[in-house]
């Protein structure tokens, strides 16, 4: 039962954070916003208990990320002035959740369809470190190995359409 | 064991090429063009070997180590063979067309040799979350080829466009893989296709969530009708050989994936078949319709590329889930591959600087200056639209009937009438090319004969493929 009511308390905090991060005019405010959001997640990872995934989220989402993206905006110094005028903001953000709404009344439908499970905690010690990385190099080796690829080219991307270029050689 | 590495040595040379090719260009000596004529080695290199290997059935390399994950079929040594020869034929003519447009720098050819990493990925992985994470190699590769030009306003424009719209689609093949592992109670195709064959598909609303989601992911990529609308800008963005690239590599992966997907099991196709009917057909004449609408040439074949997206949805509905081969898939798939190419490597070298000659009326009479060009464009725009003995045809011919065999009789005269209207817009640059005078000289040379011969290659490849016999 205490268990519920932490899965619905993370649950709304996480929409909540959200809304707010798409909400939010300045770029700190939405930020923020967007830390209770992972925060949250990393609960509801906990509940699962997925100890690992949970130390993770906290560490390098809440932690590591999040802070270089408000180092970021820091950095950038965004007065309000600066912010464009966005007077038509309501109309897209009611227009949008017009065309999302049939997306989530079908996965809300999809949700209740599911039949009822009363679910208990696995034990030998599931989601521990050594668990998922015994899952993680005998099972998914594939997609932990070409995730490296993934993080080559975002690194090359980045260093192309932000960095400084030599002229053409 | 020795096999299974040569089944995946064309992605590991890629790969270990695309990487090499990084990090020499750190070096100061190791100038661009060098690294166009390195990169194309490597294709060529991975080209030949992947043709050499001989594969009987579905083979999964490595299947203990692995986990049975990446699984290589004859189809997905054919879509192979055509992504990296468009990889090859597109360093070449980028070569060409970075000597007139000054922004190219070596990581260009690495980016290249990555997302056709991804795009070997894309066509063997046979797991939801493999299938991600290729599809993301290849698809932020290809942002960043497209936004390569800083300076270019429309160019970052339609970067901007395609990440944010890319990364919708991401979400939503993710959000469909969750709730078909929910459902299934694993990621692999194999385990998915095995609780369809046990369960059936409309017990579980979840699956069919999960499904559909995917496929709205798939339909995004492979720009069908409801998610065609970045095409246009985005192939307008980008340059010359990238869009090359994009037109032909890209959409050969995407529908290499696509139809593993759909062949997990024949429930899960048949479900989808009134379904992918009605986007095949909306595919094809909304896409004519923007099509025809065009001044601009690329804006044109990137409209006809939707276009060629429904045909080849056509070809998806048709498929047979039981032996399934793909054969048609890949026929398709080569021939336009050959053609699209062929136009955008003849556009990388006539654009002229900054790719300055854009419209139909800027390519009138350049039959008279530049006879043998001219003939190939129109060759290739032949292909496209259908007429024979190209290998368009042919690759219309088999989908047209497999789609007769498969009962589908009104989506193949759909698919007949809309190639006819399809007619319009490719005759329209003949038609421009051969009887209207010159207004410009087209005088200048062609920066490097590398583009010139690769489009003369290609000529013969359009010739070639049609003559290729298949069994459908």
């Amino acid at each position: 039962m205490f268990a519920d009511g932490l899965f619905i308390g993370f649950a709304v905090l996480a929409v909540l954070g959200a809304v707010g991060l798409v909400l939010f005019r300045h770029p700190m405010n939405g930020a923020m916003s967007f830390v209770v959001t992972l925060i949250s997640l990393a609960g509801l990872y906990a509940l699962l208990s997925a100890k690992l995934i949970f130390a993770l989220q906290l560490i390098v989402y809440a932690g590591a990320i999040m802070s270089l993206i408000v180092f970021i905006i820091m950095f950038l110094n965004i007065q309000p002035g600066d912010l464009p005028q966005e007077e038509t903001k309501l109309f897209y953000v009611l227009g949008g959740g017009i065309v999302v709404l049939p997306i989530g009344l079908f996965l809300a439908k999809i949700v209740k369809s599911l039949p009822e499970h009363s679910t208990e905690i696995l034990g030998n010690n599931f989601g521990g470190v050594k668990e998922v990385g015994l899952l993680l190099f005998r099972d998914w080796l594939i997609p932990f190995e070409i995730v490296s690829i993934l993080l080559l080219v975002s690194l090359v991307g980045a260093v192309i359409l932000a960095g400084k270029r030599g002229t053409t050689k | 064991m020795t096999n299974d590495l040569m089944l995946l040595m064309p992605l590991i040379i890629v790969g270990a090429g695309a990487i090499l090719l990084m990090i020499a260009s750190t070096y100061d000596k190791f100038t661009h063009e060098l690294a166009a004529y390195g990169s194309a080695g490597v294709f060529a290199v991975a080209f030949l070997v992947q043709l050499s290997s001989c594969i009987a059935g579905n083979v999964a390399p490595f299947s203990e180590v692995f986990n049975g994950i990446l699984v290589v079929s004859n189809f997905s040594k054919a879509a192979g063979l055509i992504i990296l020869a468009c990889g090859c034929f597109t360093a070449l003519s980028s070569q060409t067309y970075f000597r007139r447009n000054n922004f190219c720098s070596p990581e260009y050819y690495s980016l290249t040799a990555f997302a056709a990493a991804g795009m070997l990925l894309l066509t063997m992985a046979q797991e939801l979350i493999s299938v991600f994470i290729a599809l993301e190699i290849m698809s932020l590769a290809i942002y960043i080829l497209v936004g390569y030009d800083r300076k270019n306003v429309i160019s970052t424009e339609a970067v901007l466009k395609y990440l944010m719209l890319g990364a919708f689609a991401g979400a939503f093949f993710v959000m469909g893989s969750a709730l078909v592992y929910g459902a299934a109670g694993s990621t692999k195709f194999v385990k998915i296709g095995q609780y369809l064959a046990a369960n059936g598909m409309l017990h579980s609303p979840v699956m069919i969530g999960g499904a559909f989601f995917i496929m709205v992911a798939f339909l995004f990529k492979a720009a069908a009708f409801p998610f065609h609308a970045w095409v246009v800008d985005v192939y307008d963005g980008a340059s010359v050989p990238v869009t090359g690239y994009m037109a032909t590599a890209l959409k050969t992966a995407i529908f290499a994936v696509f139809a593993n997907f759909l062949v997990i099991d024949g429930a899960l196709q048949h479900k989808w078949i009134t379904f992918l009917f009605y986007i095949s057909v909306l595919t094809m004449f909304v896409g004519n319709l923007i099509a025809i609408g065009q001044q601009s040439l690329k804006r044109m074949l990137a409209a006809s590329g939707i276009v060629h997206s429904g045909y080849l949805l056509i070809a998806l509905v048709a498929v047979g889930t039981k032996d399934f081969t793909g054969s048609v898939i890949a026929f398709y798939l080569a021939a336009y591959a050959a053609s699209t190419l062929g136009i955008f490597t003849a556009l990388s070298y006539l654009g002229g600087t900054g790719e300055a000659r854009k419209t139909f009326d800027d390519f009138k009479g350049l039959a008279k200056a530049r006879p043998y060009s001219a003939a190939a464009i129109s060759i290739f725009l032949l292909s496209m639209a259908g007429i024979p003995p190209t290998a368009g045809f042919m690759g219309k011919f088999y989908i047209i009937t497999s789609a007769i065999d498969a009962g589908q009789i009104t989506l193949a005269v759909l698919g007949i009438v809309s190639s006819i209207i399809s007619m319009w817009y490719y005759l329209r640059l003949i038609i421009a090319m051969y009887f209207h005078e010159a207004s410009e000289q087209f005088d200048e040379p062609a920066p490097s004969s590398l583009a010139p011969v690769c489009t003369f290659i290609l000529v013969l490849c359009v010739f070639a493929i049609s003559l290729y016999p298949i069994a459908v």
